[in-house]
């Protein structure tokens, strides 16, 4: 067994106890439990780290280039960017929703067969490097660890992926919240959240920093497809997708400072754009052809 | 709404309700849903089919439907361009209608008259005493706000000061540029799509391929593939040489990936094959008549004539067909396929300087018909060495910079947009009995949690002993 798998292994387990514990906070509201919760999340955080560095190492290139290394990329950021919204704004009750679904991300890469999962050389489309970059690193010696185009593509975009999720969870978190705060009831379940307004302008953050990210790795994405295919744009079903995506958190972001549209519909529409995300992430992959199809 | 009343009936021809409808976010919300919508359709339908597999896929009635509706070449449809040259229309009144009195504002923020009895309206206000006296509380809030990079001018004097605080204000630009930069690349595509071409070109090794609309010609000195250890396939590389005025003036190595540009066109890699009418070589064995056995094969290169070792013929190789067959009607020769399932060599056989005969020989069929009628020796085609042929895709796009600048653009107006904000707070102090009374509040465009965190430190700074001074 290949070390990056053993790491997974760990992680699994590291992501289940997270998620176990920070639902366990939300139910019981002990302090301890957050405590234990957040330190098993840097936990899971660290080795999912040693996933990705353990593959870098197996496969010689940077750990983007299949279906189960971006997986773990995803569940890294999603990690990553929940615990500094976590630091930043001391809301704990929030991961229930987040290590949850990070739990189900860790499900979905495990259960991916085999040769999505394996540490394969590039194919000639994926090699990529700036020359630029293996020029400053050359006089010493570290050339081959030059990244191009498709890691910038691939990591950008996944940084725009793990916002989006973090809005999704806190979307749900606020439609939940805010038909409690309407029918007036305190304390309860939903009492663990901070009020809806502030959950609502959380998603917003979220989806600030998504939004800019996915578009860079759009853009990305179009400048090394100019570099690869000849072209910036071609309608591929991952492009559209990807643009679908994009189309929909723009409505998000203008929703939020139109009347009428804001709050309920604004969290209506995240939803529906994370929904538009995981099509395009692995919908796309499996279910339409096109020059993305990791599949056929 | 009150420009229109100062404006009163002088208002500017095309502010009608054409314009009006496209000054709408409302619009911008309906465009943008639609066009994610419908987008799904055109991923669902794989675009540019030929009709035939549209019929086989989805019957006649539906396919009928696709072509009516353009969905089979949904993202160049009229409609669809509509939608985009809508969100256009959105973008550039929405653009036309706001940015100017934002622009003003922004210039006179300063001199604008402000009602201190207005601070506690606000969602983010506070109202504290502080134990000292107006002028050093005053010195306290300066301070204050500037530790938090704010900029800050005072008014009044004695017992009773005005200030007025503000930061991040070259945020409030950040929409405006992320506009300017989709108008950009919409642009960006549209010069694209009249003033750039793509096209393609298969090139033999040693071969020249010609360039539309340009004054140069390429030729293709090598093709190689690279492989892995393991056996698989690393990489795909073409040498070429730019020849212009028939010198030669670049050579590169193209491979996936890394193309060559020259003069405002690219060249990528993006096929390879065996050529199917044509061999760099092919071997040709003598056999005399009723032996079962032939002499050792001779390499006859293309298009020269080779002397037959132990004959007085000699021979010239002038076709090859990958996958031999025959037009009856136009008593042609050609390759059904691409693939070597029938290959065969064309000849010319000379007698000395007298051409007598021109057979086509085949790989797999040896002897069906005598290479040269009448004489006691045949011919036996034996093996040949293909060439390989590099498929090169040409694009020129001058628009591709306008989409980048476009891109850089959007780059700058989402950091503004997002990572920059605007904050404002107004600023009363006055003294009240023995200690001075502060009144503060404001407001930022965006992220009201940061606000709320960095007006509270704020006040606790100047409430506190320390703050006096840096």
């Amino acid at each position: 067994m290949i070390l990056s798998l053993v790491f997974f292994t760990f992680s699994f387990v590291f992501y289940l106890v997270t998620a176990l514990l920070y639902i366990g906070h939300w139910v019981f509201k002990k302090k301890w439990i957050g405590q234990t919760a957040t330190t098993m999340a840097f936990v899971a955080l660290l080795s999912t780290t040693m996933i990705l560095i353990a593959r870098a190492g197996e496969s010689g290139h940077a750990p983007f280039s299949n279906l189960w290394e971006s997986m773990m990329l995803f569940v890294w950021a999603t990690n990553a960017g929940y615990l500094i919204l976590e630091y930043r704004h001391k809301f704990r009750a929030i991961g229930a929703f987040v290590m949850g679904l990070e739990f189900i991300a860790m499900i979905s890469a495990f259960m991916l067969p085999y040769r999505f999962k394996s540490a394969e050389p590039l194919n000639p489309a994926l090699q990529n490097k700036w020359h630029w970059l293996m020029d400053v690193l050359r006089p010493f010696g570290l050339e081959k660890y030059a990244i191009g185009w498709l890691d910038f593509h691939v990591f950008t975009t996944f940084i725009g992926y793990a916002g989006f999720a973090i809005s999704f969870g806190l979307s749900l978190i606020y439609l939940l919240k805010e038909r409690s705060e309407a029918s007036g009831t305190k304390g309860g379940i939903m009492g663990a959240f901070p009020e809806a307004r502030i959950i609502d302008e959380l998603s917003y953050r979220a989806i600030a920093w998504g939004f800019p990210f996915l578009a860079t790795g759009i853009v990305s994405g179009a400048v090394w497809a100019n570099y690869a295919w000849g072209s910036y744009w071609s309608w591929d079903p991952k492009e559209t997708w990807s643009l679908i995506t994009w189309f929909i958190y723009a409505a998000y972001l203008h929703a939020r400072v139109t009347r009428g549209w804001r709050g309920k519909r604004a969290a209506y529409i995240s939803v529906a754009g994370f929904l538009a995300v995981i099509f395009l992430y692995w919908g796309v992959s499996f279910v339409l052809p096109g020059l993305h199809a990791y599949a056929s | 709404m009150q420009d229109k009343a100062k404006n009163g009936g002088s208002k500017p021809f095309y502010k009608n309700s054409i314009w009006y409808f496209f000054n709408s976010l409302k619009l911008t919300l309906f465009v943008l849903i639609t066009l994610a919508v419908v987008s799904i359709f055109g991923t669902v339908v794989e675009q540019n089919l030929p009709v035939e597999e549209y019929l086989q896929k989805y019957g006649e009635k539906w396919t009928s439907f696709i072509l009516t509706a353009r969905l089979h070449d949904m993202y160049h449809s009229y409609w669809f361009l509509a939608l985009l040259a809508m969100l256009a229309l959105n973008i550039i009144v929405c653009t036309f209608e706001r940015f100017p009195p934002k622009w003003k504002a922004l210039l006179n923020h300063k001199s604008e008259k402000f009602d201190a009895r207005l601070i506690e309206k606000f969602a983010n206000h506070h109202v504290f005493d502080v134990a000292a006296s107006p002028e050093a509380v005053k010195e306290r809030v300066v301070n204050a706000f500037k530790r938090k990079k704010f900029d800050i001018i005072t008014s009044g004097s004695g017992k009773e000061f005005h200030l007025y605080a503000w930061k991040g204000r070259i945020g409030r630009l950040g929409s405006d540029f992320t506009h300017i930069s989709l108008l950009l690349i919409l642009l960006g595509a549209i010069i694209g799509s009249f003033a750039g071409y793509k096209d393609f070109r298969a090139v033999f090794v040693g071969g020249e391929m010609s360039v539309p609309k340009a004054d140069f010609r390429l030729k293709l000195d090598n093709f190689w593939i690279d492989y892995y250890e393991s056996g698989q396939i690393k990489q795909y590389n073409s040498l070429l040489t730019v020849i212009e005025d028939g010198k030669e003036v670049l050579k590169k190595q193209i491979w996936v990936n890394e193309p060559l540009y020259y003069k405002g066109i690219r060249f990528y890699q993006s096929s390879y094959g065996t050529a199917w009418n044509r061999v760099s070589e092919a071997e040709i064995a003598v056999q005399t008549k009723g032996r079962s056995e032939h002499n050792e094969p001779m390499l006859v290169k293309w298009e020269t004539p080779t002397p037959l070792s132990g004959t007085k013929y000699s021979v010239k190789l002038i076709g090859y067909a990958a996958d031999f067959a025959y037009d009856e009607g136009t008593n042609q020769v050609f390759s059904k396929s691409a693939e070597a399932v029938n290959p065969a060599v064309h000849l010319e056989i000379y007698d000395g300087d007298k051409l007598i005969s021109t057979p086509w020989l085949f790989l797999k069929y040896p002897g069906i018909f005598p290479a040269i009628p009448g004489a006691d020796e045949d011919l036996v085609f034996t093996g040949y060495r293909g060439i390989m042929y590099s498929g090169i895709s040409i694009n020129k796009d001058p628009g591709t910079n306008v989409v980048w600048a476009g891109s850089i653009v959007m780059g700058l107006g989402f950091i503004l947009a997002f990572f920059v904000y605007h904050r404002r707070v107004w600023i009363v102090v006055r003294e009240s009995g023995k200690s001075t009374e502060v009144k503060l509040g404001g407001m930022i465009n965006k992220n009201n949690l940061v606000f709320e965190k960095e007006l509270k430190e704020i006040v606790e700074s100047i409430s506190s002993e320390k703050a006096g001074g840096k």
